[in-house]
């Protein structure tokens, strides 16, 4: 129950920092996904049913802040959900540089699948520059990704001591 | 040396009532003034030092009492100053709704979408106001975009940089009109505007209000860039939008339903 209570106080406050109180001084590539990280522990760290429980609040919160078309980013969120449980299952080692190549890896696989997407719809509003920023932030977030993760980590196993 | 010499001249030249304890108490004076006027002195200084050290400690609590003071004024002030920069704002919306002879409502901005791929602004005020999606979102300045999507209390609005928005625009100068798509950044871009047409950079565009999803003659920016390619039919032509998105803090929503019906979510 704790683990899924740390998620989503990471994902709300994380969410509400960024939308409601930081997004008018900061620009975008410097403001971290949170709830993104939520999803992607559900997934690496929880098992079963708990971890999908977790991942559905900052899937909504999601939905909710970014504003593409309705259910898309939900449903969206489930599938990092899935793949970072597939990868937790299978090849996660728990290791910093683990956690860095797979949170990296699943922001760059959603953000290469929107923009093909709205490129495919005809709307072309990248640039390179667009995409230096969009390297910001994937590298931003995975970096944080593993300063919470060693946080988190070992405040969980001082506690099972 | 001058106490002795004062004491003879009294001695010797003594007026007709003199006393013996005047003298004496003349030679004290005299004698031991220099000591009285140290010792007078040096009361006076410790007394001063004394009492300006007491009072120190009462002009430093008073000291920290009036800077406590001038911060809290100083905060006053300065919402004092925010509320009238924000009563100058909101008499300007004002004006601006009476000018546009529709039925509008205010909404303040209370967020910005933070994804990377997608422009957008949430603002207070939703279906609850009557807010629904598809209205146009104006700002004194010139337009700001249309509304997305609608929660009780709380309203989407695509920019209208965002690469979902698109709009019937003519410009101003030569009357040419064009359809207007968001490219990210403060930048639209105009497509469909023949090679042979009159655009070039400085020219004000506005919304033609054909196609109903922006009140007619409401400015969208001014022409950066207008090339024209070797190869193809149309002009190459940027547009930086009028109003700075990340600086706007309040807007008008147009109450009125877009002509073309909107779908939610696909504009």
């Amino acid at each position: 129950m704790r683990p899924l209570l740390v998620l989503l106080a990471l994902s709300f406050a994380g969410t509400a920092m960024n939308v409601w109180l930081l997004s008018g001084f900061l620009p975008w590539f410097l403001l971290p996904d949170f709830s993104f990280l939520a999803i992607v522990y559900s997934g690496l760290f929880l098992p079963g049913p708990l971890g999908f429980l977790a991942a559905l609040p900052p899937a909504v919160f999601r939905e909710v802040t970014i504003s593409g078309p309705p259910g898309v980013f939900f449903l969206a969120s489930l599938g990092v959900y899935f793949a970072a449980s597939e990868i937790g299952r299978r090849i996660f080692l728990r290791t910093e540089v683990y956690v860095l190549l797979i949170v990296a890896g699943l922001l760059a696989a959603e953000s290469v699948s929107v923009v093909l997407l709205l490129v495919l719809e005809g709307g072309n509003p990248f640039s390179l520059l667009w995409g230096a920023e969009e390297v910001v932030r994937i590298a931003w977030t995975s970096l944080l990704a593993v300063f919470l993760f060693m946080d988190l980590y070992g405040r969980w196993q001082r506690i099972r001591e | 040396m001058i106490a002795l010499l004062g004491s003879a001249i009294q001695f010797f030249v003594r007026s007709p009532g003199f006393s013996l304890d005047r003298f004496v108490g003349g030679i004290g004076t005299y004698v031991f003034r220099p000591v009285y006027e140290s010792v007078g002195f040096l009361r006076q200084g410790v007394s001063s030092v004394w009492s300006g050290y007491i009072e120190l400690v009462t002009v430093s609590r008073e000291n920290a009492e009036l800077r406590k003071e001038a911060a809290e004024l100083k905060e006053s002030l300065k919402e004092s100053r925010d509320a009238v920069l924000e009563n100058q704002r909101l008499k300007e919306l004002l004006r601006f709704s009476k000018t546009l002879k529709k039925k509008t409502v205010g909404a303040r901005v209370v967020g910005h979408d933070v994804s990377p791929w997608f422009q957008g602004i949430f603002i207070e005020g939703g279906s609850g106001a009557g807010i629904e999606a598809g209205m146009a979102v104006v700002a004194p300045a010139g337009a700001v975009g249309r509304v997305h999507r609608t929660y009780p209390d709380l309203s989407e609005v695509i920019l209208l940089t965002d690469s979902r928005f698109a709009a019937d625009v003519i410009v101003e100068r030569t009357r040419v009109r064009a359809i207007a798509e968001g490219m990210g950044g403060n930048l639209c871009r105009l497509k469909y505007v023949s090679k042979t047409r009159d655009v070039v950079a400085g020219d004000r565009i506005l919304f033609s209000g054909f196609d109903g999803s922006m009140p007619k003659g409401t400015l969208l920016g001014t022409v950066v860039s207008a090339d024209r390619p070797r190869e193809g039919l149309f002009l190459n032509i940027r547009v930086v939008t009028a109003v700075n998105f990340l600086s706007v803090e309040e807007v008008l929503v147009v109450l009125s339903r877009p002509a073309v019906p909107f779908r939610g979510g696909t504009p």
